[in-house]
């Protein structure tokens, strides 16, 4: 494709969607900066908290070496520096590289994510198409009926409930973690178990958007069926298949597609639920515990590069949506 | 709200499942070999409990690090890294002989040299209850390698309570010498003397220990591995405990209520004892700077209007028993306890709360209300909202709304500690193995030190008490300093700084298949070195 006018003019618009993302990303830091000192208490009080004892000596000692002394001004200057370097600083209360500490928890995620955004997209699709062109039938009305329900019910819920089902009457699934604690260390028996420990995190996370996408899609697929296009391919002969797999489906699939942006962005606050729920050791966790600890340099670490994976989602669903419709980078 | 009520859905869908139970649990222990996994929470933020006493850190560092002295159920001291100890004539000294022939994880020996350093240089300087621990000790002198000689500037018998791998851990003066101990990496890669090795530490997920097979303790421990596993949800965590991936829970990792469904479970009881070395007493937390709270007749009041044994029973099944005063009865074994005291669980106890109030001057005003408190309600689960609402009920008996207020932790620290802007708080600390040691901290003058959390908060001062006090930690005599430990409960549950609600039973859940899980005072915070695994 590569060397042709028409992809020429996409990586063009990729290129300025990368630039506009820079500024973002600056303005995403300095608002977490000062949100973030807004939230009273500081991590020395609550590691004394949970120490259950303390003496003046320790809190003293907790700070300094936090760099909590320092004037706030001066905080801020050194953390943008240090961030434009790549540098995410120190956890506090893990006393470990931020950076490692976070990229040992996103590959979990990614994993959880990606799932989820496969599980929700490809039922999703699926389901709406089904239940749009069997509009009127018992199928489209179960479809219906399942896509309120998945929509409606709390996921904290639906996780637990899945694990009482699933992990502790059946026994067919574990009820939470990544691995076998002390199962296997590598090979195709560790993808197997981690595999085997993903399938319910995954399902309880994409069952929302799936439900979101089966009616977006039923709504779409309808609607293009009514579009002079089709009217004219059925004209000319087209057989129905072929009609709605090469046509309909590709019109009706865009909303799709950008709604899938917005779930990838979505993922990270979903997903502190369902890694709650499921004990899946991700970055949704590592963020919900920076927070309760006022660990603010992990938390901002982790907002940072969160910024940076969404901002990178919503590229890719730019090329894609481009690709499926030309019109967009043109515009 | 929601949350708790979907939750309560659960007990019922456990029942329907009750046939089923059992061989879901030995389904998923098959493959796992002689391996005990704990459940705990919240996950340790380093691995050395040297340098940090939150409860997980030392339930996880306490299998690898090995103290001078262990406890048992009675709290009298047993050999560990010493094997005899003699306390001088004029009880300034004490001498232990260290056992000969330990190693170091590492391979390096274990000298008393080791004992000097760690004492000195890292339990009592940065263990946060390192200074009260070992407070008067100067020097430790070695004159050979196996004899250390604490050296302490007075008399101080509690000591002889603070010397096990909980309080005291011994680290390894190679690793440490020389070093910034808060950032040394050895933190997070503990070598001990104990039981079990540190293997790894998957971030968010487990912590895994393996078998010290160099261990001093001939043919210990039992058990080939231990995994601790973190678990953010409580209702998971008691999943995974029900369908056998998790072989003990601790304390505190699920709710009481749970508690009592999983121990009905065929599969799993509870571990009784346990919790001796810590002496946990629930509490209520008064501002005693701030009117109406400044009147002794007005906590004693307070104190006279809740039932102990229904929020005991009711709120926290079972897990504990109602307190009578500051010392808990777990100290009965070296005598220090009494109940001769004032007694807040008479039968008139709501017509006496109401005469105390009317004459201390506060009549009932408009609505039947003499005045309104809020409660800072302790930020260790919704346990503590509960039994601050039970609270809001008996309190409304006597006339006096109590508002609830729930925050973070960070804030609710920053309150309550830094800021002193509250009533009363709900919240519950540790007695440790002798008085001086835990207890004391909430009561004298020289420990109102705004701004540093879980000391006396309640801002009460009172020279009599203080120099009583002062006299039972220096006392040598057993006889007198039971003598003085009654005095000290008789005075202040008659000022009622603090009101006492109950002894809480620090119990650990446990898969039937669990031996010798609690074989000291120190429960699952000693090595769990006798701990086996059955079938």
């Amino acid at each position: 494709m590569a060397g042709t006018p028409a992809a020429g003019s996409r990586w063009r618009f990729l290129g300025r969607r990368a630039l506009q993302a820079l500024p973002t990303i600056l303005v995403i830091v300095t608002v977490n900066f000062f949100l973030l000192r807004l939230a009273p208490g500081d991590p020395a009080s609550v590691m004394a908290g949970e120490a259950g004892a303390a003496t003046p000596e320790y809190m003293a000692q907790l700070r300094a070496q936090f760099g909590l002394d320092r004037p706030l001004a001066l905080q801020y200057l050194t953390y943008v520096r240090n961030v434009l370097t790549l540098d995410l600083g120190y956890s506090f209360r893990y006393q470990e590289s931020n950076l490692s500490l976070i990229l040992g928890r996103m590959s979990a995620t990614l994993l959880l994510m990606g799932a989820s955004v496969l599980i929700s997209v490809g039922l999703g699709t699926l389901l709406g198409l089904v239940a749009a062109l069997r509009r009127n039938r018992i199928e489209a009305a179960l479809i219906l009926l399942a896509t309120v329900l998945a929509y409606a019910s709390p996921i904290f819920w639906l996780g637990l409930m899945f694990i009482v089902v699933f992990a502790i009457q059946l026994g067919w699934v574990p009820t939470s973690g990544m691995t076998t604690a002390g199962g296997p260390g590598g090979g195709i028996a560790y993808a197997l178990d981690v595999l085997h420990h993903l399938v319910l995190p995954a399902v309880t996370l994409s069952l929302f958007y799936m439900a979101l996408y089966t009616r977006l899609m039923r709504a779409s697929v309808l609607e293009n069926l009514r579009m002079n296009y089709v009217v004219t391919a059925r004209a000319k002969g087209v057989p129905p298949r072929r009609l709605v797999l090469r046509h309909v489906l590709r019109n009706a699939v865009l909303p799709i597609v950008t709604m899938a942006g917005v779930q990838i962005g979505g993922a990270l606050g979903g997903s502190v639920v369902v890694e709650s729920v499921f004990g899946w050791p991700g970055l949704g966790q590592l963020a919900f515990e920076a927070l309760f600890s006022r660990d603010l340099n992990l938390l901002m670490g982790i907002l940072t590069l969160s910024s940076v994976v969404v901002i990178l989602a919503n590229l890719l669903v730019d090329l894609v949506h481009s690709i499926i419709d030309p019109r967009v980078a043109l515009a | 709200m929601l949350r708790r009520q979907l939750l309560g859905s659960l007990p019922l869908l456990g029942i329907g499942a009750g046939g089923l139970a059992y061989p879901v649990a030995s389904r998923a222990q098959g493959s796992r070999g002689n391996t005990l996994v704990v459940v705990t929470t919240p996950e340790p933020t380093v691995l050395t409990n040297a340098i940090n006493s939150a409860p997980s850190v030392a339930e996880v560092a306490t299998k690898i690090y090995d103290g001078l002295l262990e406890y048992d159920m009675q709290m009298q001291p047993q050999p560990s890294l010493a094997e005899a100890w003699e306390t001088s004539g004029d009880g300034k000294s004490v001498t232990f002989r260290l056992r000969r022939g330990v190693t170091w994880h590492d391979g390096r020996p274990f000298t008393s040299a080791d004992v000097a350093f760690s004492l000195l240089e890292v339990v009592k300087k940065f263990h946060p209850r390192g200074p009260g621990n070992l407070g008067p000790l100067e020097a430790v002198d070695t004159p050979d390698e196996h004899t250390a000689i604490l050296r302490l500037a007075h008399p101080y018998p509690p000591m002889m309570k603070g010397l096990s791998s909980l309080e005291s851990p011994i680290v390894a003066k190679h690793l440490y010498e020389g070093t910034d101990i808060r950032n040394n990496a050895a933190n997070n890669r503990p070598v001990g003397t104990g039981p079990f090795k540190f293997a790894e530490w998957n971030r968010g997920a487990s912590i895994v220990l393996e078998k010290n097979a160099n261990y001093w303790r001939p043919g210990r421990p039992y058990l080939d591995r231990l995994i601790f596993r973190f678990i953010n949800d409580p209702a998971t965590r008691a999943a995974a405990l029900e369908s056998g991936e998790v072989d003990v829970a601790f304390f505190g990792t699920i709710t009481p209520a749970e508690m009592r469904r999983l121990a009905g479970l065929p599969s799993i009881e509870i571990a009784q004892g346990g919790y001796e070395a810590l002496a946990p007493m629930m509490l209520l937390e008064l501002n005693t700077k701030k009117k109406p709270l400044d009147d002794k007749r007005v906590r004693q009041a307070l104190a006279y209007a809740i039932d102990r044994k229904f929020i005991a029973d009711n709120i926290w099944y079972g897990f504990g028993k109602p307190a009578v005063g500051p010392i808990s009865s777990v100290y009965s074994g070296s005598g220090l306890y009494t109940d001769q005291v004032l007694r807040f669980d008479v039968p008139d106890r709501v017509a006496r709360a109401n005469a105390l109030l009317d004459e201390a001057g506060y009549k009932r005003g408009s609505g039947g209300i003499r005045f309104e408190l809020t409660q800072d309600v302790g930020p260790y689960g919704d346990d503590y909202r509960r039994m601050g609402e039970y609270m809001r009920q008996a309190y409304n008996r006597i006339g006096v709304r109590l508002n609830l207020r729930t925050v973070d932790q960070a804030t609710y620290v920053r309150r309550v500690y830094t800021d002193y802007d509250f009533d009363m708080t709900s919240g519950w600390y540790v007695g440790m193995g002798d008085p001086t040691l835990g207890v004391q901290r909430q009561y004298v003058t020289s420990n109102i030190r705004q701004g540093i959390p879980f000391n006396n908060v309640a801002q009460y001062s009172d020279p009599e008490n203080d120099r009583l006090w002062a006299q039972a930690a220096v006392e040598t005599d057993p006889g007198k300093r039971t003598e003085l430990f009654h005095a000290i409960q008789r005075k202040l549950v008659e000022d009622s700084p603090i009101i006492w609600i109950m002894e809480m039973d620090l119990v650990a859940l446990q898969n039937k298949r669990v031996k010798n899980l609690i074989t000291t005072g120190l429960g699952v915070r000693g090595g769990l070195y006798e701990t086996r695994l059955e079938g």
